[in-house]
This record gives C-alpha cells, sequence and structure tokens, in this order.
C-alpha cells in the first residue's frame, strides 16, 4: 500500500516551484477568481436542487426563485419515502449494487489475477478481445439478450441484471490486471516454493496487497450500479421491482401526479450514496486512481 | 513448460499425466479467466452476432422475422428522416461537446497544477459533481432548463438581458434542446480533470526549469513541453469522451420525459419533435416502444461500427500511454 501511493501520488506530490512565485502574483490572483467564479457555477444547482427539496408546492413555483425555503418541508422526506414508493425502490438499488460489488469485485480480480500471473497460448489474443469489449456499448448486445431473457422467462425478474454480472466486468479486469503486474513477483515464487498453490497465493498473497484498487473497484461498481438506468428500464417493469433511477424517471406520486419538491426530494436521496463513497474512498480517489472513472 | 513436467524417467502413470495436464500455467491461466471467457461468450459475443444477424431481418421484439437483405440499412439512410435528425443531434451534441469538455478540463488542470491555499478544496468541487452523473442529476436539470421565468438558467440569463428560452420545446429553434444537452456536460467534466491533472504531474519539472533557463515563454513551455508530453493523455481523455457522447443515454430520455404531461406515460423517448433524440434513446425507442428489432439492431451495429472504429485508435496509441496517473508499462 505505501508502494501504491508512492506510485501514485503524483496529484499530491510536492513540488519545487517556489522560483515561479514572485512572477505569478498577477496571474495567481485571476486563477482564484476563475476558480471561485466556476466552482460557484458548478455548484448553485446541487445548492438549488436541495433548497427546492424543501420547499412547498406553491414556493417551489415562486418567480424569481427563492433560495431559503419557507416554511421549510422536512415533510417532503417523509413523504416521498412512504407515498411514493421510494423506501422499495432504495432497497432494491442497494441490494443490486452490493450483490454487484461482492460478486464482481471477487470475479474480475480473479480473472485478472489468470491474466496477470499465468503464461499461456491465446493469452494475449484473449486480453486484445478483452479489452474491446469495454469499447462495446451494452446496447448492441442487449437487444439481443432481451429476447433470450423473454424466451427464458426471466423479463420481469432481476436475473437479466444478476447473471451476466457473475462474469466479471472487461473494464475492471483490465484496472487489477493492471495493478497486479505493479506487484513484486518474489513473494509470489517464494510462496510457489514453499509448495501453495495457485489458489492461496491469489486469496493470501495477491488480494491483501490489492486494497487500493479493491476499494476502487467497489466503489465504481457501487455507482455503476446504482446509477444503471438501462437495465432495469427494458428488464424491470413492476412498481415492485423498480429501481432509484427507473422511479426518478417515471416519478409520479398515486392520486396526486407529480410534486415536484417530493421529486427533488427523491433526488438528493439518489444523490446521497455517491457523496458517501466520495468522502468513505477520498484517499484512493485523490491519487490519480481516479482513472477508475472512465467506464 | 508441460515437458518440464514430463521429464522424469520412469514410465508415467496416468496419475501423473492427469497432473500435467493441469499442473501447468496454461491449464491454471485458463482456469482462471474461465468465468470472463463464458460470460464473454454467452452475454458478449453470441447477443453481438445475432444484433448483426437481426440487422439483416424484420424481426420484432418478440419473434425472429424474414431476412431482408439490407433493407433496414436502405431505410436508415434513405427513408428515415428521423434517423436523419438523429445523425444532425449526434453530430451536433459531439462535435461541440468534445472541445466543451477537453477545452474546459484541460483548462481546470493546468490552473490546477500550481500549488496554491485552496487547491484542493476546488479539485474536490470539479471531482465530485462528475459523480454525481446519472438519473437523478439529469431530473434536477430538465427543471434548470424549464421554459419561462421559472427556470434557473433562464433566471440567470436574464440577469445579463437574455429573454427566456424555451429550452426543451421551441418549434422554431429545436437545436436549443441539444445546446441544453451540451451544457450539462461542464458540470461532469470532473474526472477528465483529474486525468489530465494526472498527466500534467507526470511530466518532470526539470524539462520546464532548463527551458526557463534558455529563455522560453510560458506559452513556448506550454506549447513545446506541456501539450506533447500530455498528449497521450490528451489522446486517451478525448477517445474515452467521445465514446461516453456516443452513448449519451440517461440526460437525454430524462430530459424527453419532462416533456409528456406528467411522468408517468405518452411522450416520446425522443424528446419535443425528436430535438433531443440520440442513438441509444432512438435504439430504444425503436426496438421497445415501437418493437421494431431488426432495425433497431441496425441502428446498433452502426454505432458499434462507429465506436469500434474509435476503440481500435486507443489500441494503436494503447503502447505509447499509461493512464495509471503513472509511467508504468501497460505491457510487460
Amino acid at each position: 500500500m505505501a508502494q501504491m501511493s508512492a506510485r501514485m501520488s503524483p496529484v499530491s506530490a510536492p513540488s519545487l516551484r517556489g522560483w515561479r512565485i514572485p512572477r505569478l502574483k498577477g496571474r495567481r490572483l485571476t486563477a482564484y477568481i476563475i476558480l471561485f467564479a466556476f466552482s460557484f457555477l458548478l455548484i448553485l444547482p446541487f445548492a438549488w436542487l436541495i433548497s427546492a427539496s424543501l420547499k412547498s408546492e406553491a414556493d417551489y413555483f415562486a418567480v424569481p426563485t427563492t433560495w431559503i425555503p419557507n416554511p421549510i418541508m422536512w415533510q417532503n422526506y417523509a413523504d416521498v419515502l412512504n407515498e411514493y414508493n421510494m423506501l422499495t425502490y432504495i432497497g432494491n438499488s442497494l441490494w443490486l449494487a452490493v450483490y454487484s460489488v461482492v460478486v464482481n469485485v471477487f470475479v474480475s480480480s480473479l480473472v485478472a489475477y489468470g491474466f496477470a500471473r499465468f503464461r499461456f497460448r491465446g493469452r494475449n489474443i484473449l486480453f486484445v478481445v478483452l479489452l474491446a469489449t469495454m469499447m462495446l456499448p451494452t446496447q448492441v448486445t442487449a437487444i439481443s439478450l432481451y429476447r433470450t431473457f423473454r424466451n427464458l422467462g426471466w423479463i420481469g425478474s432481476f436475473l437479466p441484471i444478476l447473471v451476466p454480472r457473475l462474469f466479471g466486468s472487461a473494464f475492471d479486469i483490465f484496472l487489477f490486471r493492471q495493478y497486479f503486474l505493479g506487484l513484486p513477483r518474489e513473494i509470489d515464487e517464494a510462496a510457489k516454493l514453499d509448495g501453495c498453490g495457485a489458489w492461496r497465493i491469489y486469496w493470501n498473497i495477491i488480494l491483501p496487497q490489492s486494497a487500493p484498487i479493491l476499494v476502487v473497484v467497489s466503489i465504481t461498481t457501487f455507482l455503476y450500479s446504482w446509477r444503471d438506468l438501462w437495465n432495469p428500464l427494458i428488464y424491470l417493469s413492476s412498481e415492485g421491482t423498480r429501481t432509484v433511477p427507473l422511479g426518478l424517471l417515471l416519478f409520479f406520486v398515486p392520486g396526486r401526479g407529480t410534486l415536484f419538491p417530493l421529486l427533488m426530494a427523491a433526488a438528493v436521496i439518489a444523490l446521497i450514496p455517491p457523496v458517501v463513497l466520495y468522502v468513505v474512498g477520498q484517499r484512493y480517489f485523490d491519487r490519480g486512481i481516479v482513472v477508475a472513472e472512465v467506464r | 513448460m508441460a515437458d518440464m513436467t514430463m521429464r522424469s524417467a520412469a514410465p508415467l502413470t496416468w496419475t501423473t499425466r492427469l497432473r500435467c495436464l493441469f499442473n501447468n500455467d496454461t491449464a491454471r491461466g485458463y482456469a482462471f479467466i474461465t468465468p470472463w471467457l463464458v460470460g464473454f461468450l454467452l452475454f458478449g459475443l453470441t447477443p453481438m452476432l445475432l444484433t448483426f444477424y437481426n440487422s439483416f431481418t424484420d424481426s420484432t421484439l418478440f419473434k425472429t422475422g424474414e431476412w431482408i437483405g439490407f433493407k433496414n440499412y436502405e431505410r436508415l439512410f434513405t427513408k428515415d428522416p428521423t434517423f436523419q435528425i438523429v445523425l444532425n443531434n449526434m453530430a451536433l451534441y459531439v462535435a461541440v461537446s468534445i472541445p466543451l469538455v477537453i477545452g474546459l478540463s484541460l483548462f481546470f488542470a493546468l490552473l490546477l497544477r500550481e500549488q496554491f491555499v485552496g487547491n484542493r478544496v476546488f479539485r474536490t468541487i470539479i471531482y465530485v459533481p462528475s459523480l454525481l452523473v446519472g438519473a437523478a442529476s439529469a431530473v434536477l436539470f430538465r427543471q434548470l432548463f424549464s421554459g419561462g421565468q421559472l427556470g434557473l438558467i433562464n433566471q440567470l440569463l436574464g440577469l445579463v438581458g437574455i429573454a427566456p428560452l424555451n429550452w426543451l420545446n421551441d418549434s422554431d429553434r429545436l437545436w436549443l434542446a441539444m445546446a441544453a444537452l451540451i451544457a450539462t456536460n461542464v458540470w461532469f467534466l470532473g474526472g477528465t480533470t483529474i486525468i489530465f491533472l494526472a498527466g500534467l504531474h507526470a511530466i518532470p519539472q526539470d524539462y520546464y526549469e532548463a527551458a526557463r533557463i534558455d529563455g522560453a515563454g510560458s506559452w513556448k513551455l506550454f506549447t513545446r513541453i506541456t501539450l506533447p508530453l500530455l498528449s497521450p493523455t490528451l489522446v486517451f481523455n478525448t477517445i474515452m469522451v467521445i465514446i461516453g457522447q456516443l452513448q449519451a443515454f440517461d440526460m437525454p430520455l430524462i430530459f424527453a420525459r419532462g416533456m409528456a404531461n406528467g411522468f408517468s406515460s405518452g411522450g416520446s423517448p425522443l424528446g419535443y419533435k425528436n430535438s433531443l433524440a440520440m442513438f441509444l434513446t432512438y435504439i430504444y425507442e425503436r426496438a421497445f416502444v415501437k418493437s421494431e428489432m431488426g432495425y433497431a439492431s441496425a441502428v446498433a451495429v452502426l454505432v458499434f461500427l462507429l465506436t469500434l472504429a474509435l476503440a481500435l485508435f486507443v489500441l494503436f496509441t494503447a503502447r505509447r500511454f499509461t493512464y495509471f496517473g503513472d509511467q508504468e508499462r501497460a505491457t510487460r
């Protein structure tokens, strides 16, 4: 891990730039102004969202926009959870995400270990195939898979989402492999001489050295599953199986139509897990491994 | 490898033979990659080939159709005005989004490269929104782009004297819907920025010092040192952004839903007068709303070929760049 942070910390590396500071006084001021303005622009919508989620219906439609809700409707959050089945959606989204993390981290790291530590005929070609599948839009396979799953009678159940996850994700396999290649082989070799089998090398030697990449892949897998709209949209139709993004797409409070403050409260709830995960994984994201995000 | 194990002089018993068969790198390697290999065959290759096949049929969502040759493709390019709109929308969207996202990300990465008080805070503010991309943000931005005085964007534009725009359903200026969609990219470029930042930090400082001693100005430093050394990252980011843009789905779909009266049903997933039609929302609409599987497959094949062309470009350049934030070789 220490070795990891040494390799992966260019972002926060100290640099010898004292010599530039005197010249940069004016420019630095401009930089601050630009950064402040841009940060303000970035934060504005999310500030508006939180404010809107706490407004009464009348307040929501006030022009110009009021920023401090009056009255503050904490009730909106309770309503969205109760009247609008948000609890069910959160439950569905959560367990799908946790399942995806557990299964994907395990399978992808296992496959990556195969690619990283064994020499076998066809390895390089298969790895290129793997890289190629990273670029394959889900939708290209999805329209055919839909019919297959339909023939199996799986539509409406979680199976079309659960089963494909069992086979790992190309991007995460790639990330794990890159990381494993950077681990010293000497320890594996020593363990092998001591009679340690391939499985135990993976489980007892490789994985314990891989905390940073395990965290990063866990977080990105969670986020990917949490915000996935496409799969739930085509496979899950009934109210009881909806996920949070699908709920947001089809938002409708029975008997009351679309209540915008409630919809905004639902959106805030949907955004909480990514923020929490960022805070938890910040240490790792900050080290330039954020590249995992490019999925 | 196998012959090494079988070198013993004693005649081989069948157990030894079996052990030889399974006790080598090839067998172990394949054992470990089997999950992916099976998944690739079942959920990657097979459905992909089926999609290719279906693109030459008039299949529906529920039954396999007749072979109709290139009719779907012919229809796509000659008899489908909606697809023409999709192509126009995509071209506009990609052509404006790429320079916008890449330019702004690079600009902010350059600013954040300097060491100054508050750097970390700004980095966090730029990065975190990119984690929030998805349906919830789409719902938020749809409200911000509401027409009339209600939308926050219109209120902000009002401050500089611009009359309220009807972003998502202006029949005279349909491109406004695309403009709104393009603008949302500004909030989600944090990931790209951080990759640029990692690329910038990988450039050795000595180069700058040496060049400065030789009297190079800051523009020269940027064009002669930063840009060339950053080019691998630049290529990588550009391609990832292009691929991401080609696959835009949540945002246009949710923007389009808002156009329906209420959110429960009705309304085209392609937006008002198809103004939000993108590749993937069009595939979705054809396959799952109109049940034209064969036709949707043809669109999917085109999107796939377009993406593949870019992917190959990545693979060709991949040898030159590594994007782990350090300079480790990808192949070993």
